[in-house]
C-alpha cells in the first residue's frame, strides 16, 4: 500500500509555521474550531482505516492514479528537454482539486458535521466540494465571487445541479480573496455543525498542511510512473501557483530530493510591472503579511491594505499565496516566474494542437514556463508539468480572448 | 494605575455597567469621525475604540465592513488614525480612554515597535486586535512592544473557548477581557445568545479582569439581560447606523438610550 502522510524537512513546526510563515492569524471565537479539526486530522491521518479508504476513493471514484504521459510532439517541436505531463485533469470534475476534497470530506464525515462551506474561484474547488457534499451527504454552500460567477457559469450552473447553493460575494473586490472572508465568517457564526473545506494549501493552521498532505499524491505518482517509464527523477517540476496546492502537491514528494528543480507558474497578468495588473505574490511587490489567518507574501499598498489583482485565470487570481510556498521561496528551494496572460493563450493553443490536450488556464501558466524553459535544455533532462485541471470550463473566457465570431453568434442565438 | 482601570474603578462605584462604543476611522469621513468620538464621549462612553480601516476585516459583519470599505475609499490611511487619536488626545482634550482596534495586517505592515510607540504617543492606551491570538507572540512580539508603550493588548474569549484556553488566555490577561457574545461576526442583533450567561460564568472563573460583552449589542433591553454576568458592553455596528441615519444627532440619541440602560 502506497503511503500517504510522510514528513519533510520544510513541514511546518508543531505550532504550525513554516519558518516565519503560516500558523493561525484567526480571531478567538475559531481557535476552538481550528483545535477540533486539528485534533481530527491528526488522529485520521495515524489511522490506518482513513488512509485505505481516501486511497480507495481516489482510485475508485476519481479514477487516479491520473496518467504521466510523455509530451512526444511538443518535446520535439520544443527540441530540448523531454516533457511529461501529470494530467490531473483526468480527475473525476475536472482538476486536482477533487484530492483535497475527498480527504476533508471523508474527515468531515468523521468529525461528524452536517454541512461543508467553501469559497471557490474558477469553480473547479467549488465543483469538487459540492460533488464530495452529494456524495457523502452534505448540506453546502459555496461563497463565489460576484466576478467569478460571471465569468465562470458553466461551473456555477453545475454546482447548483449537484444541489449546493451558490452564494454571489458582492463585497471587496468580488473575486476568490473575498469568497474566502465571507467562507471564513460563514464558519465563524457556525463552528459547531459545518465544516470548511477550504480549497487550497493557504488558510490557518492546520489546513496548509491538511491540503498539501490530500494532494501528495500526485508527487508521490509521479514518482513511481517516472521511475517506470525513464528510471530516474524527474530534473524539474512545473506546476501553476494560486494559494498553491496543486504545487505544493506535486512537489512534496521531491522537496528533499535535492537535484530536482522546482518552478511555480504565478499569474503575470498583463504584466508585472504595475500592482493590479496581475497576481505574482513573489515577484518584488509582495509583502509580508497577515490576511485570512495566515503569514505570507501578499499584494498589499504600504499601509498593508489588500490591491486588486488580475488574471485571466480565475483560479490564480488571488492576492495571497499558501505559507508553505512563501517558505520555499525564502528558502530558495522553489523558483518563482510570473507568466502573462497572453504566453498563457499561447501556451494553450500549443498543447491543443500538438497533443490534443485541453488545459485549463491555470494549468496553461505552467505549460507556457515549460515552453521557455525546455529549449534551454538538453535531450536527456526531463521536466514534468501539472496539469492541475483540464480546460473545458474556460470555453466562454478562450472563446472570448481568441475573438472567435462563429461562437460569439452562437451564443447570440442561443439568448434568443 | 493604569488608565483603563481607574475608569473601571469609577464603573464599579457608580455600579453599573461599562460602555465602550466603536467608530470607524474615516467613516463617514475624518471631521466626523472626530465630532462623534467627542459626542460619544460627552454622551457618557467609558472606552471609545477606533478602528483603522482595513480591506478585509474578517471580524466584521455588513456594517461595519461597509465603513471600513467606503473610509478607503475616500482614501483615509493609516496616518490618518495617528493623527486623529493626537487631536482628540492633545488639542481635544477628550476624557475617555481611546483604544485602537484594527486587524494584524495594519499592525505588522506599520512595524510592531513603532505602532505601538506611535500609539502610545498619541495617547492611545489599548490594542483590540481580533486576529492576534496568544500563540502569535512568541513570533510577533505584539503584546510585550504594547506594554512597553502603557498599551493594553486587550484578550479575547468566546462562546466555544474551553476551559483549558480560558485558563491560558486569563493568565496575565489586563484591561478586560472582549468575550463575543454570539457566533458570528460583528452586526446588530436583536437578542443575546443563550449561551452567554454560561459561558460568562467561565470567563469569570478564569480572569481576574472585567468582562466586556460585544457583537450584537443594540439596543437597551439587550444591556439589562447582561446586567449581573458582565461588566461592559461594546457597541459597535448600532452606532455606525445611527449615525448613517440620524448624523451626530442620531449617535447622541442612541448614546442617551444606552447610557440609560447601564445603571
Ligand atoms: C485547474 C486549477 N489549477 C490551479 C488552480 C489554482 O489553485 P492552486 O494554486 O491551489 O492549485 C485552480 C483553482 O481554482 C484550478 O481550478
Amino acid at each position: 500500500m502506497k503511503k500517504l502522510f510522510f514528513k519533510t524537512s520544510y513541514d511546518a513546526d508543531p505550532f504550525g509555521y513554516f519558518g516565519e510563515f503560516g500558523s493561525r492569524y484567526v480571531p478567538e471565537s475559531l481557535i476552538p474550531a481550528l483545535d477540533e479539526l486539528t485534533k481530527a486530522y491528526e488522529a485520521a491521518k495515524s489511522d490506518p482505516i482513513f488512509e485505505q479508504e481516501l486511497l480507495d476513493l481516489y482510485q475508485h471514484y476519481s479514477g487516479r492514479p491520473t496518467p504521466l504521459y510523455f509530451a512526444k510532439n511538443l518535446t520535439e517541436k520544443l527540441g530540448g528537454a523531454k516533457i511529461y505531463l501529470k494530467n490531473e485533469g483526468l480527475n473525476h470534475t475536472g482538476a486536482h482539486k477533487i484530492n483535497h476534497c475527498l480527504g476533508q470530506g471523508l474527515l468531515a464525515k468523521r468529525m461528524g458535521k452536517k454541512r461543508l462551506i467553501a469559497e471557490t474561484g474558477a469553480g473547479q474547488h467549488g465543483l469538487a466540494t459540492a460533488t464530495v457534499a452529494a456524495k457523502f451527504g452534505f448540506e453546502c454552500t459555496v461563497y463565489m465571487g460576484a466576478v467569478d460567477v460571471v465569468r465562470q457559469r458553466p461551473n456555477v450552473f453545475w454546482i447548483e445541479q449537484l444541489g449546493a447553493k451558490v452564494v454571489p460575494v458582492e463585497f471587496g473586490t468580488k473575486r476568490l480573496k473575498d469568497a474566502v472572508m465571507a467562507a471564513l465568517q460563514d464558519w465563524i457564526a457556525h463552528p459547531n455543525d459545518a465544516y470548511y473545506l477550504l480549497g487550497s494549501a493557504l488558510g490557518p493552521h492546520p489546513y496548509p498542511s491538511m491540503v498539501r498532505d490530500f494532494q501528495s499524491i500526485v508527487g508521490l505518482e509521479v514518482k513511481e510512473q517516472l521511475l517506470a517509464a525513464e528510471g530516474k527523477l524527474p530534473d524539474y517540476l512545473i506546476a501553476c501557483v494560486g494559494g498553491g496546492s496543486n504545487a505544493i502537491g506535486i512537489f512534496n514528494a521531491f522537496l528533499d530530493d535535492i537535484n530536482v528543480k522546482m518552478i511555480g507558474a504565478e499569474a503575470g497578468g498583463k504584466g508585472t510591472g504595475k500592482i493590479g495588473d496581475h497576481a505574482a505574490r513573489l515577484q518584488g511587490q509582495g509583502r509580508l503579511g497577515v490576511v485570512e489567518g495566515y503569514k505570507s507574501f501578499f499584494l498589499t499598498n504600504s499601509d498593508g491594505q489588500l490591491e486588486p489583482t488580475h488574471s485571466v485565470s480565475a483560479g490564480l487570481d488571488y492576492s495571497g499565496i499558501g505559507p508553505e510556498h512563501a517558505r520555499l521561496f525564502k528558502d530558495g528551494r522553489v523558483n518563482y516566474h510570473a507568466v502573462t496572460d497572453s504566453e498563457v493563450l499561447t501556451a494553450f493553443k500549443l498543447l491543443a494542437k500538438t497533443e490534443g490536450i485541453f488545459p485549463a488556464l491555470e494549468s496553461s501558466h505552467a505549460v507556457a514556463e515549460a515552453t521557455k524553459l525546455a529549449p534551454t535544455l538538453s535531450k536527456d533532462k526531463i521536466i514534468v508539468v501539472n496539469i492541475s485541471g483540464r480546460g473545458d470550463k474556460d470555453i466562454f473566457i478562450v472563446a472570448d480572448a481568441l475573438g472567435d465570431t462563429n461562437w460569439k453568434e452562437f451564443l447570440k442565438t442561443k439568448a434568443n | 494605575m493604569h488608565p483603563l482601570e481607574k475608569q473601571f474603578e469609577k464603573i464599579k462605584k457608580e455600579n453599573r455597567l461599562g460602555l465602550m462604543t466603536h467608530v470607524v476611522v474615516g467613516y463617514p469621513n475624518l471631521e466626523t469621525t472626530r465630532e462623534l468620538v467627542k459626542t460619544m464621549s460627552e454622551s457618557g462612553a467609558d472606552y471609545i475604540e477606533l478602528q483603522i480601516p482595513f480591506s478585509d476585516p474578517v471580524g466584521d459583519g455588513p456594517t461595519i465592513r461597509e465603513a471600513n470599505t467606503a473610509a478607503l475609499e475616500n482614501g483615509v490611511c493609516v496616518h490618518d488614525a495617528f493623527i486623529l487619536a493626537d487631536r482628540l488626545t492633545h488639542e481635544d482634550a477628550i476624557a475617555t480612554s481611546l483604544l485602537f482596534m484594527t486587524y494584524f495586517n495594519i499592525v505588522l505592515t506599520y512595524g510592531i515597535e513603532k505602532f505601538c510607540h506611535d500609539a502610545g504617543k498619541a495617547g492611545i492606551v489599548g490594542l483590540i486586535i481580533p486576529d492576534y491570538p496568544l500563540e502569535a507572540e512568541s513570533h510577533e512580539h505584539l503584546e510585550s512592544e504594547a506594554e512597553k508603550n502603557n498599551l493594553v493588548l486587550i484578550r479575547f474569549a468566546s462562546l466555544d473557548s474551553t476551559e483549558e484556553r480560558l485558563k491560558k488566555l486569563g493568565e496575565k490577561a489586563e484591561g478586560f477581557v472582549y468575550c463575543f457574545s454570539t457566533r458570528g461576526t460583528t452586526g446588530v442583533r436583536s437578542d443575546i445568545d443563550g449561551g452567554i450567561q454560561p459561558a460568562l460564568a467561565l470567563v469569570k472563573k478564569y480572569f481576574q479582569v472585567p468582562a466586556a460583552v460585544g457583537f450584537g449589542i443594540s439596543n437597551a433591553e439587550q444591556i439589562r439581560t447582561l446586567k449581573g454576568s458582565a461588566d461592559m458592553v461594546v457597541v459597535g455596528s448600532a452606532l455606525v447606523k445611527a449615525c448613517e441615519s440620524g448624523g451626530k444627532e442620531g449617535v447622541r440619541k442612541k448614546m442617551e438610550e444606552l447610557v440609560i440602560a447601564l445603571k
